[in-house]
């Protein structure tokens, strides 16, 4: 800092300025690796995957024809199996949302407003690791703790209290606690920085003004927190409605939701054609989400200007 | 005890309830794979270390491992360079196509990651260019996920970083190339190198891309672990996963020494 304070003589700075407004030739050369890569095994791969969609189902075959048809998607818009996993994962979706979202605020809540360095990089290193541990091993400790013979069972059976084993897994229950263990970590970091960024002074004024605790958070904290809780959302029902290991281990293939339709239609029945047309409904209601976040989001922020 | 006071009872409470959620599993996995019976039963049995040797002698947990380490490196590799490189132009550029490119290089973060997977397997298996099935198929998969991961974590570090320093180093006679790489690169360094880790993490445990592009002889260790649950409940696979734990313990400490978190995530 000292060095560049030193070099800010009025000459310096006219030379400075001259340089930086020169052209530069080639520097959009570096954007061109990256640009190309996603070209290729992006776009590229994502057309593709659409157009395959529209072919006719051929069992068993990938391979492109020129004459289109809609009947893969009229297949899924007819058949009730179809809507109902549309409904389930959507469902799942917005559930799992609502619960990562009453479980993660207070959590980011406390992490935003504890000032002490050590302990707070200590809850971010808990948050942060526990995110990044591989999402299969850890639904491997779900299963232990849930499973008819695991933990919670175990415990509840030696007790007492329960005459045989509860059914905690491979049903709707067992894949909504299994995605909201996975997802709850995107939840808190989109809240942190959102609580963090409202001035503390806010609250206070609201308290000093005769409001309760709660009738400040509710009325000032709450509202200003709404762009974090709206992309924290977001993210999590993004997560959820296309999560296949979640549904296939937690559910048992007992709960299917679209990723499961996929699969089991591509690696099982070999109706590539059609198990495309489902990704394409699966990516579309994703897009669609992303949709409704932004208009809510200019809503927001539109009541606040 | 500064910020402690501050802060309403109920929500430590649900603070904790969330931490628990998070924490548990982690837990029960360690006890899992320590444990001397052959399933962790309630209440536990002894110490042991028979599941961590049946892993470091398992034939198909130890190769998924080192592939799994293999992958990462190599997908980690290549998304910093190209992403790093990006990020620069992009931190920099007024011209329309940044705002293009800046949206095209998060989309695949919003694309569910099965969608993505079979995308990528039917244009490798239809287009011909051999990428079905192979190491490198699977490479261009994970490096198209953890590519927006350094792009984000690089582009955040340059919003950060003060121009007139490289300004200064050209006043002084550096040539372009040599003021950035001088001057900007160990700057921007401790962001490179988050994004690097987050990338490795990513790739390392990534499950929904790899889904359709693996084979039985190129298997990431979350599909081998994914495979043996579906079939057995083996503790090894929880022996696995202390091996991935101790993996991800290493890197969160190492991130947190290169990036200061309140800045990543503080607002202010």
């Amino acid at each position: 800092m000292d060095a560049t304070q030193a070099l800010r003589t009025p000459r310096d700075r006219a030379k400075a300025t001259v340089l930086t407004r020169l052209p530069r030739p080639g520097l959009w050369l570096l954007a061109l690796p990256a640009s190309l890569f996603f070209l290729a095994f992006f776009v590229l791969p994502t057309a593709s995957l659409f157009a395959l969609s529209f072919n006719k189902g051929v069992a068993g075959s990938v391979a492109f024809t020129s004459a289109l048809t809609i009947e893969n998607y009229v297949r899924v818009f007819t058949r009730a199996i179809y809507y109902e996993a549309i409904g389930r994962s959507v469902g799942i979706g917005i559930l799992v949302s609502l619960l990562c979202l009453a479980l993660g605020y207070p959590l980011a809540y406390v992490i935003a407003k504890t000032t002490h360095p050590g302990r707070n990089a200590f809850l971010m290193i808990l948050v942060l690791s526990s995110m990044q541990l591989d999402m299969v091993i850890r639904l491997y400790g779900l299963m232990v703790l849930l499973g008819d013979n695991g933990l919670v069972n175990g415990a509840l059976v030696a007790s007492g209290l329960v005459s045989g084993p509860l059914p905690l897994m491979y049903n709707l229950f067992g894949v909504v606690v299994g995605l909201v263990q996975v997802t709850l970590p995107f939840m808190v970091i989109s809240l942190i920085g959102v609580i963090k960024a409202i001035p503390p002074s806010y609250e206070e004024a609201a308290r000093s003004l005769g409001a309760s605790r709660w009738a400040a958070f509710r009325a000032v904290v709450l509202p200003l927190s709404m762009p974090g809780i709206l992309s924290g959302s977001l993210l999590v029902f993004a997560l959820s409605i296309s999560s296949y290991v979640v549904p296939a281990l937690m559910g048992g293939w007992k709960v299917v939701t679209l990723p499961i339709h996929i699969y089991q239609q591509i690696a099982e029945a070999g109706r590539w054609q059609f198990g495309a047309a489902i990704a394409a409904v699966l990516f579309l209601t994703s897009l669609l989400a992303v949709a409704v976040y932004q208009v809510a989001a200019r809503r927001t922020a539109g009541g606040r200007a | 005890m500064r910020g402690g006071e501050t802060i309403p009872l109920p929500f430590k409470i649900g603070a904790a309830i969330a931490l628990t959620v998070l924490l548990v599993p982690v837990l029960i996995v360690i006890l899992t794979g320590l444990n001397s019976g052959d399933y962790l039963t309630f209440p536990p049995q002894g110490l042991s270390f028979r599941w961590i040797e049946a892993f470091l002698t398992s034939p198909t947990f130890v190769p998924a491992y080192l592939f799994s380490f293999k992958l990462a490196a190599a997908a980690t590799l290549v998304s910093t360079l190209i992403g790093t490189a990006a990020a620069v132009w992009l931190s920099r550029t007024l011209s329309p196509l940044g705002a293009v490119l800046r949206t095209l290089f998060v989309l695949p973060l919003v694309l569910p990651g099965v969608v993505l997977g079979l995308a990528l397997y039917v244009f490798f298996t239809t287009s011909g260019i051999g990428l079905a099935r192979s190491f490198t198929g699977l490479l261009v998969g994970h490096v198209i996920v953890t590519t927006p991961l350094v792009i984000a974590t690089v582009t955040a570090a340059l919003v950060d970083f003060d121009r007139s320093l490289e300004e200064a180093a050209r006043a002084l006679g550096a040539s372009p190339l040599g003021a950035f790489r001088r001057i900007t690169l160990p700057i921007i360094m401790p962001g490179i190198s988050a994004g690097a880790l987050f990338a490795f993490i990513v790739s390392f445990g990534q499950f929904e891309v790899t889904l359709f592009l693996a084979s039985p002889d190129t298997q990431p260790l979350p599909i081998a672990i994914y495979t043996s649950l579906r079939y057995r409940f083996e503790p090894t696979a929880a022996a696995a996963g202390i091996f991935a734990i101790l993996l991800v313990i290493a890197s969160t400490v190492l991130t947190s020494r290169l990036v200061n978190f309140r800045r990543l995530f503080g607002g202010r």
